[in-house]
């Protein structure tokens, strides 16, 4: 795979990894605050940094059946949300290929 | 000289060879004796006779010339024409040229003859051709001028500079000043305080010179000693080499055709000889080799250039990311994903397949991959970096003596100062931090406009050159669920905004600039800041200080020149997306340029054409991640792999190709690949260690 350095971003609000603090998304690729994940309040992301991509899997959630793939944080592993493959309902297409993070595993970072 | 004396007098005179060879030891007189009665038997009397002549001017002029690094001596020229204008006609030639069809000058190559035979000693032989050509190397004046410049008759010196042709206002006023500069400060060195501020007021004053220059030597009256005079003048004194160094300065504002410039055909010699080697492109031999022979244009084969691989090393689990030669050149240091370095000992022998490497130490206790390796110049010590940390290990006992977390971010490079004082790191956290040799922080550069990607100290200590990414906040930009779209002036002012590359991460785009910043080492300021136009990952200094190396994503590496700061090359060839891919210069003077790259394949370019000279494969499936060539060897380096391998790349010597021709001989199956990589193979088997 190659070596490659984590990636940084910049803007007026950055989301890092509350554990290790790496870079993982800025407010402006955030698409809504109205979700909901395993530990409480959750975002959806038009895009995420620094993510290692879990394997696909079918997952039951109160909007329908959806493919999603858990997302780590690249650096100390540690499981933030998940990516959207696809969704079944044709009303929740919007989400496909957008990441949701989770609020409780989220620190603001500079 | 002397084996050379006794082959050309040899044919001539009857004695003995170890009589010969005592010849120099002789006085002239003896020496002039037993070859009287051959002389006049003997066709080349005159021959034999400027010979025994030529011996004792000989030993007199080689100490003398070559000492004063010119004729200050006037006797033995003088002597020699006279001798000489009786016994040898004067042959007259048509033309000015050497040769109807050439464009040279007879008078001027014969002169710069003249002036080479003089320089070696050949003091008889050049008074010959003197007299033979009817040019002379230099008038009586010259000599003169040389004289009273070496003999400090600065009056004199003075005078003479109209009669050598110095005309012009501006060089008589300079070479005046250059030569009352002299005056006063050997005035000055000699204790004649006022003797030197009367040259200080009467002459120097009175040259439009720089006024700083003038107070700098105004201020050497209140040194105490002449050896602090001499310190702070930067002047060695009048019994050191300033004098000729005076003559060496004068010598520019006088018509070289009337004082020929030192050893000229020495010069042109060497610039052809430069020019031959520029056009090598495998040049790699040392200067003193064989290769160079005035008799035929230099050419190195290709044979002599590192492209086989002679031994590959497979310890490490994962990836391997960086390597690093020790200074001495027999430890190589290598380090990776799977969180350990490696020093490995390179055995001493010079046939690859007697040699041995062995695992010296394993230095685990990382607590991510690692990136970053480098020695200290003793060797003694060997840091390392993984991530924000940087290990500082004793390199001979594996003894991990210190840890320092101060980056908040990765730490992308770590060199070791060329003037031993410690080493310098930089990071994604911005910031350039110096270690003094023990590990504690003793300066910091505050923090960098670019998250540094790497970094190199020149070898000179004048500059440091940053490479990296200065990340730019996207537009402001509403979200996509509310169906506004962004306004039609904000999408044309952030398409405008170049040049800039974007890193896509899952669909996902952020713009980043990438720049190259040139800082001064002593004062830490910026020299140059200049765009780059791809992601950059690593940058190297070139061993004269000149040139920065820089591997920059898409699929590009530019060879920077620093004093120009224009771009003095590209290479081509090699691939490089999104990984960090390391290059290197090497061989002799550092005329080659190697890269890893994304296809798995070694790139070595020639540095000044750019031409790519090889693609070596070799490694498996991944990117090469960076290659280093020794520095003690310059037909050997190494490179290293995704494939968890390491490479070691020679030129290939008799003996292995004796070895590969003795096993194709043993067993004729394993001969399917007996080219390079064939030969290879069979060196692997000693040359590979299993842990």
């Amino acid at each position: 795979m190659g070596m490659s350095y984590r990636q940084y971003l910049a803007g007026a609000r950055i989301y890092g990894c509350s554990t290790c603090k790496t870079h993982l998304a800025t407010i402006h690729s955030m698409l809504s605050r109205a979700f909901n994940g395993q530990h409480g309040r959750a975002y959806l992301f038009e895009g995420v940094v620094n993510v290692v991509e879990g394997k696909p899997c079918d997952r039951l959630m109160t909007t329908g059946n959806h493919t999603v793939r858990d997302i780590y944080c690249i650096k100390c592993g540690v499981t933030l949300g998940w990516k959207y493959d696809r969704a079944y309902d044709p009303s929740q297409k919007y989400k496909e290929g957008k990441y949701i993070l989770e609020r409780s595993l989220l620190v603001d970072v500079q | 000289m002397r084996l050379r004396l006794g082959n050309s007098s040899g044919p001539f005179s009857n004695s003995p060879p170890d009589s010969l060879q005592t010849k120099p030891l002789i006085p002239s007189n003896s020496l002039a004796s037993p070859s009287a009665p051959i002389q006049s038997s003997n066709p080349f009397s005159s021959n034999c006779h400027t010979n025994g002549a030529g011996l004792t001017t000989n030993g007199f002029s080689n100490g003398l010339t070559n000492g004063t690094g010119s004729n200050s001596s006037l006797g033995p020229l003088k002597n020699g024409v006279s001798k000489h204008s009786k016994s040898v006609a004067q042959v007259s030639l048509p033309g000015r040229k050497l040769f109807p069809d050439s464009n040279v000058d007879r008078e001027e190559f014969v002169r710069l003859v003249i002036q080479s035979l003089r320089d070696v000693g050949y003091i008889e032989s050049a008074a010959t051709l003197e007299a033979e050509s009817g040019y002379t190397m230099e008038s009586p004046e010259v000599a003169e001028f040389r004289h009273y410049v070496m003999e400090a008759s600065w009056e004199q010196a003075e005078a003479a500079l109209i009669r050598l042709g110095v005309t012009d206002e501006d060089n008589l006023m300079e070479s005046r000043f250059l030569i009352s500069q002299q005056k006063y400060l050997e005035l000055l060195e000699n204790r004649n305080t006022t003797a030197a501020l009367m040259v200080l007021r009467n002459e120097l004053v009175s040259h439009n010179i720089d006024p700083d220059h003038l107070h700098s030597l105004s201020s050497l009256i209140m040194c105490s000693t002449p050896e602090d005079m001499r310190r702070r003048a930067s002047w060695d004194g009048a019994k050191g080499t300033s004098r000729t160094r005076l003559l060496n300065n004068l010598q520019k504002h006088i018509p070289s055709a009337v004082m020929i410039p030192q050893r000229r055909f020495l010069t042109l010699l060497e610039q052809s000889r430069l020019w031959q080697q520029q056009r090598c492109p495998y040049h790699n031999s040392p200067p003193d080799s064989v290769s160079f022979s005035l008799y035929r244009d230099h050419h190195c084969d290709s044979s002599c250039f590192p492209n086989t691989t002679t031994t590959i090393l497979e310890v490490h689990t994962d990836e391997v990311w960086n390597i690093e030669w020790s200074h001495n050149g027999e430890y190589l240091a290598s380090a990776g994903k799977d969180k350990s370095a490696i020093i490995w000992r390179v055995g001493p022998e010079k046939e690859p397949a007697q040699r041995e490497y062995t695992q010296h130490l394993v230095l685990r206790d990382h607590q991510y991959p690692v990136g970053c390796i480098t020695w200290s110049l003793d060797d003694s010590i060997l840091l390392t970096s993984s991530d924000n940390h940087i290990k500082m290990w004793n390199a001979r006992s594996g003894l991990c003596m210190r840890t320092i977390e101060t980056h908040s971010e990765t730490v992308t490079a770590i060199r070791w100062l060329p003037d031993n004082s410690g080493f310098m790191s930089a990071g994604l956290d911005r910031r350039i931090l110096i270690w003094n040799p023990e590990g504690n922080q003793r300066d910091s550069w505050g923090t960098a406009a670019i998250r540094v990607t790497d970094l190199d100290v020149s070898p000179n200590m004048t500059k440091v050159v940053a490479v990296g990414i200065i990340h730019l906040a996207p537009a402001p930009q509403p979200p996509a669920s509310t169906g506004a779209s962004p306004a039609p002036g904000a999408r044309g002012d952030s398409a405008s905004q170049s040049p800039q590359s974007q890193s896509h991460a899952q669909g996902y785009t952020m713009k980043a600039e990438n720049r190259m910043i040139v800082y001064d080492m002593t004062t830490k300021q910026t020299i140059a800041s200049l765009k780059l136009d791809g992601e950059t990952t690593s940058v190297r200094v070139s061993y004269d200080s000149r040139y920065a190396l820089i591997n920059h994503a898409p699929d590009e590496m530019h060879l920077w020149d620093l004093s120009l700061s224009r771009i003095a090359c590209k290479f081509t060839g090699q691939k490089q997306g999104r990984h960090v891919i390391r290059s290197c210069f090497g061989g002799v003077d550092g005329n080659f340029v190697a890269s890893g790259s994304e296809d798995g394949n070694v790139y070595v370019w020639h540095r000044d054409s750019g031409a790519l000279l090889e693609v070596l494969s070799g490694h498996g499936e991944g990117s090469v991640n960076s290659v280093a060539w020794n520095p003690k060897n310059e037909r050997m380096f190494a490179s290293c792999s995704d494939d968890k391998t390491i490479r070691i790349w020679e030129a290939i010597t008799p003996g292995m190709l004796a070895a590969a021709a003795a096993s194709a001989d043993k067993d004729a199956i394993m001969t399917d690949s007996a080219d390079g990589a064939g030969s290879s193979k069979n060196e692997k088997g000693k040359g590979r260690v299993t842990s």
